[in-house]
């Protein structure tokens, strides 16, 4: 066996091209894993960790190179495969039936019963409670999994991999979903597991959790190989660096805003909306204002309104009591073509289904609101459209060509382009719903740059976000949203009040501001 | 997500990939097809030499069938470009066999109305038929705008219902009383195309039929309602998003489905017939459905699918009239078709030879 002998994972001279658009996502990559080890798989977005780790679980077949498991050279063509070698993959969108209990999702597929055929209860519950406690998960088998928080519903899925007794683990972005307390409960779980002999390799891009959980780092950038290093010798700083081949800058500056000096775009005015055969509502006399010259930042986890403000905010949801002004005018009940001439730019969550049209081109994405404009002589002006597009893109820093199908850039690239095209047509507010959501670093720093320019150009940007980092990164002020409600107003330039923690505590329920306090600050 | 952007290939040779595979899909289909009628031949014809040759040549033989071929391919023309435009907005319309044979009836008693007014009472009577049946498709549009009703199940039921009541018409107080038809009286001669290639029917109706493809393209590809109209299609979240309309572009695109049938049902009359027979135009909308997926929903390749099927069709009639078999053998080969074309699988062979697509 030699030197292989140690290593539970070993991949060599890994590449993959794919054949349906000629992309190098994995470029001769060797990368290896120890028993007993984390590893964290780290590289901005579109730089080949999700490709390889597909290769490993078998999920795509690599063009060519070799790939050993515990010393033993074998090729992966399926999941099945892997599960057989002790390879299990923990997904970022997670694969369960809300309406079964814990058991029986975990038990799928292989599950035990008497006389061959007759589904035991009972054994399927013995089992799974056994690893749970084994590995101290705060689940039971017998609960139901709709009753459960995204945080449990991650530890189902690391249940249902250690139930079929895996030995390597991969997880990917597993802290996306997870609020900070999750995220903490998920890495003394991980090192757990650790200790008992397993091998643990994360795909992630945050620094933080990186230096936190990782023995050693494997580093990625555009489909190679960077480096693999011992997280204790290396500085964030240093990652950051490999990740993204420059030096970064984190700093975003503040600016204090009070409540009377700016002028008022958007203000929201004891909305409520309510949804038939539901006592409470979505959201409960939600009052605010954004005022010009300012990023006001909406925290909170998710199901607790931000989705409805958003939808409300875009006019895709009417409102059931309350008033909506833009400037002086009354914008409660318009729907989203009358927002649009009104002047909305806004740069959804969902940018798959609703920010973009994957089989149309990328221009014909970028003019969807502002269509009026390129018509010449009746018809649509071809040449100013592609001009249009190609400046657009290049300014973006879009890495695509104006006839591609917007369904063949890679995510980033995506939300580039509806930031770009957003942005570009703006008048004097603009609405972001998770704009960095699955971004790297370089494109993160670039949305948070457009941000400061539009706020310091006198926009009022609205800027909606689970993500805490991101809040406190760009926001001038926060309104945090509990149940429908918000519950907690933030100046940033008072810094010693806005810790991430506090907020945290606002997000959860466990304290809520005072009343006075609160309204003060709206 | 991150599987992507490293190096990009250059988009040339992707698009000729594409075009390729689609071409080598479309050349497995017409061999299957055609293997199809041969293996046919051969099995149900006592004369399979002489089935397959009028099969296949007959209507290249003489001037008379290659212009009837053609001609019969005209209003299949119009019903491709009705379907063409629904389909791109994401709405299906199936009502092509009522709006068809409405279109014909209006355009047929107008211009008997109107004889003495020309040139104008001929546009007037196109126009009338082809709003008619436009209406009655964009009925489905209200009716799916509204309530959500599924306009392919509307359309359809609606359609079946005119016909019915058409034939009222063409067989009651329309009927003409001076021959044994079961037809409307023939409009006046004025109103009549001109024949282009006698001694066959084919008349320069084909040119309209051609003038409404570049229409239609240039509507769909160059214009802004065309664009709307698309977007709605492809992603109707993404059309709401831009502000684009809603209810414009689920009623619109049925309007002018069901007036490009009405249409062509109306050029069917003053090009061939002349007067509105008795479900003259029965099969018409369901081949022109077919010839819309034949052409993918591209309105050029609208025009060689639907002389494709005419093709196939007068082939049959050819064979049937010269050798031993039945109309049935173009209705199989025509499914044949049909069912090759709406599995994607073919055009997809060759790109996915090389390895997985993720």
């Amino acid at each position: 066996m030699g030197i292989m002998g140690t290593k539970a994972v070993s991949m060599s001279d890994i590449t993959k091209i794919y054949t349906s658009n000629g992309l190098r996502a994995n470029d001769d990559v060797c990368f290896d894993a120890e028993i007993g080890e984390i590893v964290c798989l780290a590289g901005e977005n579109g730089a080949g960790k999700t490709t390889l780790m597909k290769i490993l679980y078998g999920l795509e077949a690599a063009t060519s190179g070799s790939i050993h498991i515990f010393g033993n050279k074998t090729s992966i063509s399926s999941p099945l495969d892997a599960n057989r070698l002790g390879i299990g993959m923990v997904h970022q969108h997670f694969m369960l039936i809300p309406e079964y209990t814990v058991a029986q999702n975990v038990v799928m597929g292989i599950e035990p019963t008497s006389w061959g055929f007759i589904y035991c209860e009972k054994e399927a519950n013995e089992k799974v409670n056994e690893v749970i406690t084994r590995h101290n998960f705060s689940i039971s088998a017998e609960q139901k999994v709709s009753s459960l928080t995204v945080g449990q519903m991650q530890q189902v899925e690391i249940v249902k991999m250690l139930y079929r007794s895996v030995d390597i683990l991969i997880l990917d972005e597993p802290t996306a979903v997870l609020t900070e307390k999750e995220t903490a409960a998920l890495f003394s779980t991980l090192e757990n597991l650790a200790a008992h002999g397993k091998t643990l390799i994360l795909i992630t891009h945050k620094l933080n959790e990186i230096k936190q959980i990782s023995n050693r780092v494997a580093i990625m950038r555009k489909g190679k190989l960077v480096d693999i290093c011992t997280t204790a010798e290396v500085t964030e700083h240093d990652l950051s660096r490999m990740m993204v081949g420059k030096p970064i800058d984190l700093q975003i500056s503040k600016k204090e805003t009070t409540s009377a000096s700016e002028d008022t775009i958007i203000s929201f005015s004891n909305v409520t909306v309510e949804k038939r055969g539901q006592e409470r509502p979505l959201l409960n006399k939600i009052s605010f204002s954004a005022k010009s010259g300012e990023i006001l930042g909406f925290a909170g986890v998710g199901g607790n309104g931000l989705g409805i403000l958003e939808a409300v905010m875009s006019g895709f949801l009417p409102v059931t009591r309350g008033t909506i002004y833009h400037k002086n005018k009354d914008i409660s009940n318009c729907n989203t073509r009358e927002l649009r001439k009104d002047g909305l730019a806004y740069v959804p969550a969902d940018r798959l289904t609703i920010g973009s049209a994957l089989s149309a081109t990328v221009e014909e994405n970028i003019i969807v609101s502002s269509r009026r404009s390129f018509i010449r002589r009746g018809l649509i002006d071809q040449e100013r459209v592609e001009a249009y597009a190609g400046e657009l893109i290049s300014r973006y820093d879009v890495r695509a060509k104006p006839q591609m199908p917007v369904g063949t850039l890679s995510g980033g690239n995506i939300q580039k382009l509806i930031l770009g095209r957003e942005i570009d047509q703006f008048r004097d507010y603009i609405v972001f719903s998770e704009p960095t959501w699955g971004l790297d670093i370089a494109s993160s720093q670039f949305v948070y740059k457009k941000m400061e320019e539009l706020r310091d150009s006198g926009a009022a940007v609205l800027l909606i976000s689970s993500n805490l980092d991101e809040i406190l990164t760009v926001a001038d002020r926060i309104l945090v949203f509990y149940r429908g409600e918000i519950v907690a107003a933030l100046c940033c330039s008072e810094s010693e009040t806005v810790s991430k923690e506090r907020i945290g505590d606002y997000m959860l329920g466990l304290v809520r501001q005072d009343h006075d306090r609160l309204t003060a600050r709206l | 997500m991150s599987n992507m952007a490293t190096t990009i290939d250059t988009d040339k040779s992707r698009r000729k990939t594409v075009l390729m595979s689609s071409a080598l899909g479309y050349v497995v289909i017409i061999g299957i097809s055609l293997a199809t009628i041969v293996i046919l031949s051969l099995l149900l014809s006592e004369t399979p030499g002489k089935t397959l040759h009028y099969f296949f040549l007959g209507s290249f033989q003489n001037l008379y069938y290659f212009g009837n071929m053609l001609n019969s391919a005209i209003p299949l023309m119009f019903g491709g470009l009705g379907i063409v435009i629904a389909m791109r907005s994401n709405n299906l319309n199936l009502g092509g066999e009522g709006q068809i044979y409405l279109g014909a009836f209006v355009t047929t008693i107008t211009a008997l109305a109107l004889a003495p007014l020309h040139i104008i009472g001929l546009i007037v009577a196109l126009v009338l038929g082809a709003t008619c049946s436009g209406a009655v498709s964009a009925l489905s549009g209200v009716l799916k705008y509204k309530w959500d009703t599924s306009e392919l199940i509307s359309s359809f039921l609606l359609s079946n219902a005119l016909v019915l009541i058409v034939n009222y018409f063409v067989t009651g107080p329309f009927m003409d009383p001076n021959t044994n038809l079961l037809a409307t009286r023939k409009v006046p001669e004025v109103f009549r195309l001109h024949k282009i290639l006698p001694p066959s029917n084919l008349s320069s109706a084909l040119f309209f039929a051609i003038i409404a493809v570049v229409v239609v393209y240039i509507y769909l590809f160059k214009s802004k309602g065309g664009y709307e109209l698309r977007m709605f299609g492809i992603n109707p979240k993404f059309a709401l998003y831009g502000g684009i309309h809603k209810a414009k572009n689920i009623v619109l695109p049925m309007f002018l489905s069901g007036a490009l049938y009405g249409i062509g049902g109306g050029i069917a009359i003053i090009g061939t017939y002349y007067a509105c027979v008795k479900e003259f135009s029965a099969g018409m909308g369901w081949n022109g459905l077919a010839v819309a997926l034949i052409a993918k929903n591209r309105p050029f390749a609208v025009i060689p699918a639907a002389i494709f099927f005419a093709y196939i069709e007068s082939g049959a009639k050819n064979a049937m009239l010269h050798s031993d078999v039945t109309a049935e053998l173009a209705m199989i080969v025509q499914a044949v078709v049909f069912l090759l074309v709406t599995s994607e699988v073919l055009y997809t062979l060759y790109t996915n030879k090389k390895g997985k697509l993720s």
